[in-house]
């Protein structure tokens, strides 16, 4: 594992995108995953955004997220495909490869799998002319996909060539995942994984979940699940995955903080993986140690 | 990735082959003088725009020079393959049935035609056009004005018919395009190794109609492909004697590539380059089976 695969997302950081590009690559990064509020928030419009992320010269490893759009009927369905061909022309205009898509929250979904599926194969046929691959990933409060199984199950029911699956270290985390779920995946359709922690043990319920996942997320290495997190991204990279892993640190404090003390830490998060995790390939047998 | 077959109504659309290929140019008349010695016909012009239609025997290729076509789907100034057009039982239902599996409408401007043809967005800045009523009255009837003193149904030189289309795809992007045809139109893939005509490489699909084909290329491995782009490249035409179909077009002006490894021969031959982007690759193929 090298600097090279790790990427910080913008939600991290405070201020306008360019502060934010400046700050990542400066800090050493060379890729970024950004937050569709980046492109349109932008005080002189989003070409102005699009522009800045152009020239940044940072690698645009994704653009997030499509929300609460599986399972979804008629003007709703209609207006969720809007949403999506819009944040699907956004990722093509900062030649962004991926859009990152969350397991529905909403109370107006149904469940049934089929007609899960069959949005999910939609989301994905609408992404191949633009040439976007969709990363799905089960939000730890999802409304029927709260886990990686289950994510992983539409998306391999699905079974389109540009629909893969993202992995959140804190959702598995906050869920206690076990790792042995990854065994169940195809290491191809790992499509993007993201990386942070929290400080204290496992929230009980959907609420917690969610509130910390929004506000109180920390860096690898910062948190209360260093060991869970390092033996995560080792058995990730023992799949063979070979994509990118981005910090997804939303935290309350650091979007208050100067953006270079933000993206230290990040880069010092970087090196704890490093420093754990790139021991790995040596001795293979060390992965029994932790099954 | 590996694709399953997953099982399909054979012909959902109830496809029929191709109705027209249109090319957007700035310079139709150069285009159509080029396709004269190729061994059509302009038998209509559009009664307002600077369109052609242009035919020989079951083959019809529209000459859209109209400038807002063009801006739309050519780079530089160089003639593009702008459309396809296939032969469906109900192209509103075709139409209807694609928007709903995730296909990108097309923009509202008027088609190559001003008769609402409906159609859908497919590489690069093409379009894939339905169209129906092919038997009792023709599209080209309304808006067209048939040539005085040229036959309406030229016969085809030396039995020339559409064979297929080929498309260029970026790097590892074969699989979501095999997933796009394959879902909106019924094309199936047909095994790796499964080759026609002089260009070896590739992927090749199969129309559910039997008599078309869409060869899918990525940039061979190790090419600087800068100039790359996801678009459709050139036609294929489809005659029992490749060999003799050459002699005649050889005859009428037009210039074979002649080095190995695409020197003519009977299996199939590569006209050389026109205007930079345009040539037509002859295959053998005895003609349509019934469809």
């Amino acid at each position: 594992m090298k600097l090279e695969d790790f990427g910080m997302d913008t939600i991290t950081l405070a201020g306008p995108i360019e502060a934010k590009l400046r700050a990542v690559r400066e800090a050493g990064f060379t890729q970024i995953m950004l937050s569709a509020r980046d492109l349109v928030g932008h005080p002189d419009g989003e070409a102005a955004a699009i522009r800045a992320v152009l020239a940044s010269g940072l690698r645009v490893s994704g653009l997030q997220v499509l929300r609460d759009f599986e399972g979804l009927s008629g003007q709703l369905h209609d207006y969720k495909v809007d949403v999506a061909k819009s944040m699907l022309e956004m990722a093509r205009a900062v030649r962004a490869p991926l859009l990152l898509v969350c397991s529905t929250t909403s109370a107006h979904a149904v469940g049934d799998f089929d007609k899960q599926v069959a949005d999910l194969r939609k989301l994905a046929m609408l992404a191949v002319p633009l040439g976007i691959r969709i990363a799905f990933e089960g939000l730890s409060w999802g409304r029927f996909v709260d886990d990686v199984a289950g994510a992983w199950a539409l998306v391999s029911a699905a079974d389109r060539a540009n629909l893969g699956l993202a992995l959140d270290s804190f959702h598995m985390l906050a869920r206690e995942s076990p790792l042995e779920v990854l065994d169940e995946i195809d290491p191809a359709k790992l499509f993007f994984v993201q990386l942070s922690d929290f400080m204290w043990s496992a929230p009980d319920t959907a609420e917690e979940r969610r509130e910390t996942a929004r506000h109180l997320r920390v860096f690898p290495g910062e948190g209360a699940h260093s060991v869970a997190v390092a033996d995560l991204i080792r058995a990730i990279d023992r799949l063979g995955y070979e994509g990118d892993y981005s910090f997804e640190v939303f935290n309350d404090d650091y979007v208050q903080m100067q953006l270079t003390r933000v993206t230290a830490r990040a880069m010092r998060s970087v090196h704890w993986i490093t420093g754990h995790v790139s021991r790995r390939s040596l001795p293979v047998r060390r992965a029994s140690m932790h099954r | 990735m590996v694709q399953e077959n997953l099982p399909l109504p054979s012909n959902p659309l109830g496809m029929i082959g191709v109705e027209f290929v249109e090319y957007t140019t700035r310079e139709p008349l150069a285009l159509g003088s080029l396709l004269r010695q190729m061994g059509f016909h302009e038998v209509a012009r559009h009664r307002s725009r600077e369109v052609l239609l242009f035919r020989q025997g079951d083959m019809n290729i529209i000459v859209n020079g109209h400038p807002d076509a063009v801006r739309e789907t050519t780079r530089g100034t160089a003639p593009a393959i702008g459309a396809v057009a296939f032969r469906v039982r109900d192209a509103a239902f075709a139409h209807r049935r694609a928007l709903e599996l995730g296909a990108w409408d097309m923009p509202t401007r008027a088609a190559a035609m001003e008769l609402h043809i409906p159609g859908v967005h497919g590489a690069g800045d093409s379009l894939v056009y339905f169209v129906d009523r092919v038997e009792e009255f023709s599209i080209y009837d309304v808006d067209f004005i048939w040539n005085e003193g040229v036959a309406r149904h030229p016969p085809a030189l030396g039995g020339l018919h559409w064979f297929g289309l080929v498309q260029s795809v970026y790097p590892d992007r074969t699989a979501d395009w095999i997933d796009f045809y394959r879902t909106l139109f019924g094309f199936d893939a047909l095994d790796a190794g499964h080759f026609v005509g002089v260009l070896p490489k590739g992927t090749l699909l199969r129309a559910p109609c039997g008599s078309f084909y869409l060869q899918l290329v990525e940039p061979p491995a190790g090419a600087d492909f800068v100039d790359w782009d996801e678009q459709l490249l050139r036609v294929g035409i489809g005659t029992p004697d490749v060999l003799a179909a050459v002699r005649d077009l050889q005859a009428r002006g037009i210039v074979f590539v002649d080095r190995a490894p695409l020197r003519p021969s009977d299996k199939g031959a590569l006209t050389q380059m026109y205007f930079g982007t345009v040539c037509f690759e002859l295959v053998h193929d005895d003609g349509r089976p019934p469809a």
